[in-house]
């Protein structure tokens, strides 16, 4: 009874602690990666930490989720991308235009968490909303003391790891002592404000800025379903190389077209997660 | 050879790994000595490179194993935190480290990131989206705002509640004087408005204790933050009524920095606008002395317009306020200074229809007050997740000298000096252990002395009223709380003790009122208290149980017998919020309370000239009940918003007042007969916005009946007072180049006495507001208000007043503007009631026409 007593009141202030959590920073990054268009893709992400949890993010992203979770906000924001996205042609067609409205461009959010020793990675692999848990210890790194950089103003020391098939190089300011990076970096005596693999994955950092933002948990949680990280990443890539036929089969009459920069309609390109995707290990043996 | 290596290479590891240093410990946070997780924990080496490194876990500790600690040094860092660097050649493991609170200090860049946030309990308002060209401060756009309601004062009601903070880029600088930032604040210089509701100000009690208010924070540009901002206005001009020169200047300045904040505040003005409203504190509970003046004599007014077309004033206010942030905490003061000096005028002629001939009886009144208020506060705050720590320490010196003049029938001169002084310091501490138990300690001390005095000549007599009231309360009181599995119990318990002594003198009395005219009273009593609280959280309902119980002892010093008293008035309040749009609470109380003390007074006190009171002789308890209930609902995204209250209550007095006529004066008095009174009060409210004009439509109602009982002329009178108002609003940009605000508000009430209804009297007041701009560089405004007052059933008095404005933007900074109020130069609001004996004339007066030339600068 006590024991059960014990790990009520513990269940319930980490609830409580976990409700009212707030960010003691906000970090903004660019974040590049390779395209199977042969060209590189730059986000918007931001990250916020507190001491022992962390938050990694598209604003816009948050912002679409945060509206989508409630049905008034649902609603406005269908008005937001009718009045942003569409036009009426002088013959009463309408089309829609994605890009000019505010959509996702990723579905990636990450979740770090120290009390709970992992994170979690929500995203949208292929068509599924899915996620995974991954322990913290995965992640391990050696400092390379003579390595050193100034990115937005600190001074960075150099750190290595291999994680998931690639091999990551990171820069962190031992100036400011939280153990978070961008996306699902972490680890390292200091904020990560630099990263990269092969060259052409990249992160970093543009400014920060102290906050007390509130970490609002993941939006609309019920709609992801827990997923196998290198199955889900397989899927991932089975989905991109074969939309049109998937679709088509669903019963969606669709056409997916690549068009090159002048709007000529060019040959599909192929993914292959071990040029495009930031953990191709689900490709290696 | 290559044999010998490596068994040479494993032997090396194998000394390595035996050699290993285990370096464990914990990270306590000094303040609240529990653990810290996610503490950045470093080895570093002679040479200041990073040898190993780890975080705290969960519970504080951390672990590395290092082949060799000589020379190294452990840092121990965390955000919020001071760095802590431990050399490690001479330490045992496992260490215990305490951090102490710091500041990490960023070199902040900015953030780049797409500037959207995502919605939650906050609603952001885009204040250039519902500014007007003709708005001049925040609190004429706040106006506008669906579901937020300001006062003319500043005061601002979310959903029909007052908020509970107001904050400045998340500082609360101002406190309740908040009214100061209302009028004050230029629109341009805030970029959004931010309501937080269900806001929690006390960050101690995040999670466990609900509070059901809003706040507002304002949210400056960026151009207006880090630096001085300032306005200023100055004007001068012409008035028809009062003869003479008009003037009306303002200055305003503020800064808000990261460290200091600040608002300072001069203004002066003889055109009709009282200051003296506008640094009041809207959060300022009732002083515990509980001291009121006896003497009431106050200037004549009148009824029914707009204060600012009667009042004949000259009025000056300086305010400043300042805010220091150091460490965690903040230190403020508030200091403010204001003069009023208020002139009145009224004729009342009545006509007796005589078979002998007419009679006629004049009354003129002609009165000055002249008011100095001197109020200090100086505040140290502390506002943290573990502890909340804030000592105020408040001082208020107010002088208020009226001197009233009577002729006609009973031709006197009343001169009153009242002034007022307060100090008081309150002090709480509030601390969260374990995350769920709280502890607050709570002491208020307050002294106020308000001696009276009133002088009046009489018919070649003179009479004079000295009263000298004294009053010390002192309240110490500690508070519990602890919350689990939604269930947040608090028990209060404290002591209070109060000391008063009420001193009163009347050496003449006319001989027609019999009875004695000195009071010499000690009210004093001692109280021992509990109130047990009980707070609840089911889904999204909350239940809230108070039950306080008191023990008190009332001593007066002999001159009544001693008494013991127990005490226990318990309420219940339920809050439900089915979802983010609906909010629905009901609550209810019911219990004994001890009378108001300054009730016990034998001897009478003369009021004004024709009024004298005397209060009850002993010490009696009365009962009250309450019900009520609130609803609200709001629509963001369609711009909806509703609420609606309400009340009733039951009070149960063992005394009635009475009310004698002796030859012109009337006396007022207690007797010891049970009275009961009753009140119901409903009223709501629906806003929505017009977004096919940019604009807002508001409809408001509310109604009130009181029922009290009172003895007049020795017969018993039941007395019933019904009112009830309906009003709507609305404003909106029908073309791009012309804005409108339209208001109208219609009230009506009755008193009937003993079921004998006297007629309603009804009113009406419209007000519009055009404003028209042609070009970018002027604007004009034109405003009409009338209204429509029943004097009497059926008998209408119309006032109708026509004012104008023109003003050119000379550039962005500079703006000069020319006014004309009362445009038909309306002086006076006459009024005649009939009866078959009597008529009844009754002449007072308006601020005639004015033209004001006034010149505005802004930096």
């Amino acid at each position: 009874m006590k024991k059960f007593l014990t790990s009520f009141i513990i269940c319930f202030v980490a609830i409580t602690t976990l409700a009212q959590n707030r960010a003691e920073i906000i970090v903004s990054y660019e974040s590049s990666f390779p395209t199977k268009h042969g060209k590189i893709q730059t986000l918007k992400m931001s990250l916020l930490a507190s001491s022992t949890e962390a938050k990694y993010f598209n604003d816009i992203s948050l912002w679409v989720d945060s509206l989508k979770s409630t049905p008034e906000g649902k609603a406005k924001y269908t008005e937001i991308i009718r009045k942003t996205c569409m036009t009426v042609e002088p013959d009463g067609s309408v089309s829609f235009d994605m890009r000019k409205g505010p959509t996702k461009n990723t579905h990636s959010f990450v979740f770090t968490n120290l009390a709970e020793d992992n994170l979690t990675h929500y995203n949208k692999f292929g068509e599924e909303l899915g996620y995974y848990k991954e322990p913290l210890a995965e992640m391990q790194w050696n400092i390379i003391e003579d390595s050193t950089a100034n990115i937005v103003g600190y001074d960075c020391v150099m750190a290595e790891t291999d994680y998931h098939g690639r091999h990551w190089k990171a820069w962190f300011t031992p100036e400011i002592p939280v153990p978070f990076g961008p996306w699902k970096l972490h680890g390292l005596p200091g904020l990560i404000l630099k990263a990269e693999a092969n060259g052409n994955f990249l992160f970093v950092a543009t400014g920060l800025e102290s906050t007390d933002r509130i970490m609002t948990p993941m939006y609309m949680q019920d709609e992801y379903s827990k997923v196998n990280r290198k199955d889900a990443l397989k899927n991932a890539e089975y989905f991109n190389n074969n939309q049109e036929s998937i679709l088509r089969a669903q019963g969606q009459n669709v056409t997916v077209l690549a068009v090159d920069d002048d709007g000529n309609r060019i040959e599909m390109p192929k993914y292959d997660g071990l040029l495009h995707n930031i953990e191709p290990d689900y490709k290696m043996k | 050879m290559t044999r010998i290596v490596t068994y040479l290479f494993l032997l090396i590891v194998v000394l390595n790994t035996t050699a290993q240093v285990n370096v464990t410990g914990i990270v306590i946070d000094k303040e609240n000595n529990e653990p810290v997780t996610g503490a950045s924990v470093i080895v570093k080496g002679a040479d200041g490179k990073i040898k190993k490194f780890t975080t705290s876990k969960i519970d504080g500790d951390f672990t590395m194993s290092l082949p060799s600690i000589t020379d190294c040094r452990l840092e121990v860092s965390m955000m919020s935190f001071a760095k802590k660097i431990i050399p490690l050649d001479s330490v045992s493991f496992p260490i215990t480290i305490y951090l102490e609170p710091g500041t990490t200090l960023l070199k902040e860049v900015t953030v780049k990131a797409d500037r959207i946030r995502e919605q939650g309990d906050t609603i952001t308002y885009n204040v250039g989206t519902f500014a007007q060209q003709q708005d001049r401060s925040i609190g004429d756009v706040l106006k506008r705002m669906p579901g937020i309601s300001v006062e003319s004062s500043g005061k601002i009601q979310y959903q029909g509640e007052d908020i509970n903070k107001f904050y400045i880029e998340g500082s609360d600088l101002l406190g309740g004087k908040y009214g100061i930032a209302t009028n004050g604040i230029n629109h341009e210089d805030v970029g959004a408005v931010e309501v937080m509701e269900n806001h929690q100000p006390m960050q101690v009690l995040a999670g466990i204790s609900f509070s059901d208010k809003a706040a507002i924070n304002l949210k400056l540009k960026n151009k207006s933050k880090a630096t001085w901002t300032f306005h200023g206005d100055a004007g001068g001009g012409y008035s028809w009524l009062p003869d003479g020169a008009i003037w009306d200047g303002e200055l305003f300045a503020m800064a808000v920095m990261p460290k200091f904040q600040n608002i300072t505040t001069l203004k002066t003005n003889n055109i009709g606008e009282d200051l003296s409203s506008q640094a009041t504190d809207f959060f300022a509970s009732r002083r515990g002395t509980d001291l009121s003046r006896y003497v009431g004599v106050s200037l004549p007014g009148v009824p029914n317009l707009n204060r600012k077309r009667t009042l004949f004033n000259r009025s000056a206010l300086v305010s400043t306020n300042s805010l220091w942030k150091f460490g965690r905490g903040e230190f403020k003061t508030q200091i403010d200074y204001s003069f009023n000096r208020v002139t009145a005028d009224v004729a009342n002629i009545t006509t007796y229809f005589l078979n002998e001939g007419d009679r006629v009886i004049t009354e003129n009144q002609n009165g000055v007050d002249r008011s100095h208020s001197l109020s200090g506060k100086f505040i140290y705050e502390l506002n943290q997740k573990t502890a909340f720590i804030n000592n105020t320490l408040k001082t208020n010196i107010d002088w208020d000298d009226v001197r009233l003049g009577v002729t006609g029938s009973l031709p006197n001169d009343q001169t009153a000096s009242l002034p007022d002084y307060y100090v008081a310091n309150d002090f709480k501490l509030i601390k969260r252990f374990n995350g769920k138990h709280l502890v607050t300690f709570k002491s208020v001390n307050e002294w106020e002395s308000l001696p009276q005095t009133l002088s009046v000549t009489m018919n070649d007599r003179f009479m004079h009223q000295n009263v000298k009231d004294h009053a010390f309360k002192t309240d110490e009181s500690a508070a519990y709380a602890f919350s689990l599995n939604g269930i947040t119990i608090s028990l209060e318990g404290g002591i209070k003790g109060y000391l008063r002594s009420l001193d009163t003198k009347l050496p003449e009395i006319p001989e027609e009122i019999p009875g004695t005219t000195t009071n010499v009273m000690n009210t004093n009593y001692f109280t021992v208290y509990v109130t047990p609280k009980f707070e609840y959280w089911l889904n999204r309902v909350n239940f809230t149980l108070n039950a306080p119980l008191s023990f008190a002892n009332y001593t007066f010093d002999k001159a009544l017998a001693n008494r013991s008293e127990i005490y226990f008035s318990p309420s219940l309040n339920m809050n439900w919020k089915p979802n983010n749009r609906l909010s629905m609470s009901v609550s209810g109380g019911t219990g004994r309370s001890p009378m108001d003390l300054s009730l016990i007074q034998p001897g009478y006190v003369m009021t004004n000239y024709r009024s004298f009171r005397s209060g009850v002789d002993d010490f009696y308890n009365s009962t009250s009940q309450r019900v009520s209930a609130r609803i609200s609902y709001k629509h963001t995204r369609q711009g909806l918003f509703a609420n609606a209250f309400v009340m009733q209550s039951w009070r149960h007095n063992p005394y009635t007042l009475a009310q004698q006529l002796y030859g012109n004066y009337v006396v007022y008095s207690y007797t010891s007969a049970k009275s009961n009174g009753q009140t119901l009060i409903a009223n709501g409210n629906i806003g929505k916005t017009l977004d096919f004009m940019q604009g807002s439509a508001n409809i408001n109602g509310s109604y009130s009946r009181t029922e009290s009982h009172l003895i007049s002329e020795n017969s018993s009178v039941n007395s019933i007072g019904t009112s009830w108002t309906a009003g709507l609003k609305i404003n909106g940009y029908p073309i791009r180049w012309v804005s409108f605000d339209y208001r109208f508000a219609f009230s009506s009430n009755r008193l009937a006495m003993n079921s004998i209804n006297a007629s309603w009297l009804g009113r009406v007041e419209n007000e519009l507001l055009i404003n028209i701009i042609p070009h970018k560089k002027w604007e004009w405004h034109i405003s009409g208000e009338h209204y429509r007052n029943e004097i009497t059933t059926d008998q209408f008095k119309n006032v109708f007043l026509l004012d104008t404005k023109l003003i050119y933007k000379l550039t962005k900074r500079l703006e000069l503007s020319a006014l004309l109020n009362n445009i038909f130069n309306q002086r006076t609001y006459n009024y005649t009631t009939y009866n078959q004996l009597t008529s009844f004339e009754s002449q007072r007066w308006l601020r005639g026409r004015e033209m004001l030339i006034s010149i505005s600068l802004r930096k």
